[in-house]
């Protein structure tokens, strides 16, 4: 048990911004759509060696992550609302205490119910870090992206691909017996 | 002066050697025939009859293959591990930057339905 407790805080030395997700993961079971991206440590560097510079969508992501450590997704999409609490984004804002972290955007839409924060974490004249929580009534999404990261680059990365359909780590959720 | 003498003398009598003499000597030293194998030479050549390379090369092949194989499977794995990451690591940062675009476009108040959402 020692031993575990010490690789836990020898691995949050490691990466100092990255959350701790793990409340959310009872939320998997709720959802009709999960997605898990976990890339930290050497899984990320292995990743990152395999992004060809030749090809441009490739080149832009390996320029992007050069300076990465870690990147974390969770998102859950729901059949219906109220499947999350404003307890399980608390839990994550809290852990985004200033002068380390500074919310930059706090958009809330009283109508919709769509609302998204972004966290960076400064130090120096780069950005160090980078959290977005986007919530919408049936769907939750945290991004934690630790490292030197551009904005721009990345906000230009999402402008012109949109969302690749790519299968895995997306489980979908199983049937119930309403379904059968 | 008795016979035997006679004999003697006619035996060691001298006699020239024929002109290429020196040459043939020469030819003969210098040609690889003409020269001694080591003792080592000698007992590689015991040590290494055309059976015994045969088996040395089977014992040789047995050992290499399987660790090529090895190292092939080993590469593979790496290589498969790294696509996978890399796929994983493309579509992380795409859906990050979607969603950074998409909380900007709403910033700006200019949210539009993207069709390729």
């Amino acid at each position: 048990m020692k031993t575990l407790t010490a690789f836990f805080l020898a691995a949050a030395a490691c990466y100092p911004q990255a959350l701790d997700l793990k409340h959310l993961e009872r939320l998997a079971g709720k959802a009709a759509e999960s997605t898990n991206v976990t890339l930290d440590g050497a899984l990320l560097q292995l990743g990152a060696k395999f992004l060809s510079a030749e090809k441009p969508d490739e080149a832009r992501v390996k320029k992007l992550v050069a300076g990465l450590k870690a990147i974390y997704v969770k998102s859950f999409e729901f059949d219906k609302e109220g499947e999350y609490s404003e307890a399980d984004i608390a839990s994550v804002r809290n852990q985004l205490h200033a002068p380390e972290w500074s919310k930059i955007v706090d958009v809330r839409s009283r109508k919709g119910g769509d609302n998204a924060e972004i966290f960076i974490k400064t130090g120096g004249k780069d950005i160090g870090g980078l959290v977005i929580i986007a919530s919408e009534p049936k769907e939750l999404t945290i991004v934690n992206i630790v490292g030197r990261i551009d904005l721009d680059e990345l906000s230009d990365l999402g402008g012109n691909f949109g969302i690749p359909k790519m299968e895995f780590q997306r489980t979908p959720k199983p049937p119930s017996k309403d379904d059968e | 002066m008795s016979y035997l003498e006679e004999d003697l003398k006619a035996a060691l009598r001298r006699v020239e050697a024929p002109e290429d003499f020196a040459q043939r000597v020469l030819a003969r030293a210098a040609s690889p025939e003409a020269r001694p194998a080591s003792w080592w030479k000698e007992l590689g050549r015991l040590l290494r009859p055309p059976r015994v390379q045969w088996v040395a090369l089977s014992v040789i092949a047995s050992v290499l293959i399987p660790v090529a194989g090895t190292e092939y499977r080993k590469q593979r794995q790496v290589r498969i591990e790294g696509e996978m990451a890399k796929d994983r690591l493309v579509f992380a940062m795409r859906f990050a930057g979607v969603k950074l675009h998409h909380t900007q476009q709403k910033v700006l108040g200019l949210t539009q339905t993207d069709n390729r959402l």
